[in-house]
């Protein structure tokens, strides 16, 4: 799964760590899922989309392998 | 996500004390043949069936409770440094929790293996004492290597 999370977060000016702290989460989470490491759950994804104001397919994209 | 059998994160800083310990004396105890004759106390004993003299059953004997001491520190201390919350705990972290878990057992059994296979007569005693605490073991290393590694993770 391919995410933007990154370029949200440049648009919104914010960093990992603030992020991590809006959505109640830990930086290196943040970190992970930028970095697709880690597939969040969809609480955390609706969270996501909710802080970013964008909805959740904006978010995070299906690859060919999923 | 809730995860209700972890202990507050407050304990983790008694788990750390009890475990290094725990450990020193586990250390202590290796250097000197996993016998020692510190403490001395009489306990109760359920089984007891000595090498040498009468075995016998629910009585009270004189025993160094060194050795029991050290393993209950690293089992207690084990159990919570492995078992508190983090600072923030999330789902990411309960994540390498599990997967840690998985590596240790499997990792533990590899060794255990390895054990079984070339260690032999009185040695192989000392592979199952370290067993007795390996699992927990490996699975705080595993977990906080993982934890520091996603940690010095540059953005």
């Amino acid at each position: 799964m391919k995410n933007n999370l990154k370029v949200q977060r440049a648009i919104h000016d914010m960093t990992q760590a603030d992020v991590a702290e809006k959505i109640g989460v830990s930086r290196q989470t943040i970190n992970a899922m930028e970095k697709g490491k880690y597939v969040p759950s969809t609480v955390l994804a609706l969270k996501l989309s909710r802080l970013f104001e964008t909805p959740v397919e904006k978010l995070f994209e299906l690859e060919n392998n999923d | 996500m809730t995860t209700s059998y972890l202990l507050p994160h407050k304990w983790k800083t008694l788990g750390w004390v009890l475990l290094i310990i725990g450990l020193i004396g586990g250390v202590y105890l290796l250097f000197n043949d996993l016998e020692s004759n510190l403490l001395k106390v009489p306990v109760f004993s359920i089984f007891d069936e000595p090498i040498i003299g009468q075995k016998g059953n629910f009585h009270i004997i004189e025993n160094s409770f060194m050795d029991e001491l050290t393993s209950i520190l690293i089992i207690i201390g084990g159990l919570i440094v492995g078992f508190t919350k983090e600072r923030i705990e999330d789902e990411y972290i309960a994540k390498l929790r599990t997967e840690s878990l998985i590596w240790a057992i499997v990792f533990n059994y590899a060794v255990l293996f390895l054990g079984i296979v070339f260690v032999y007569g009185l040695s192989f005693f000392q592979v199952l004492v370290f067993n007795m605490f390996t699992p927990l073991l490996f699975f705080i290393i595993r977990f906080n290597f993982l934890k520091l590694k996603s940690n010095s993770d540059e953005e």
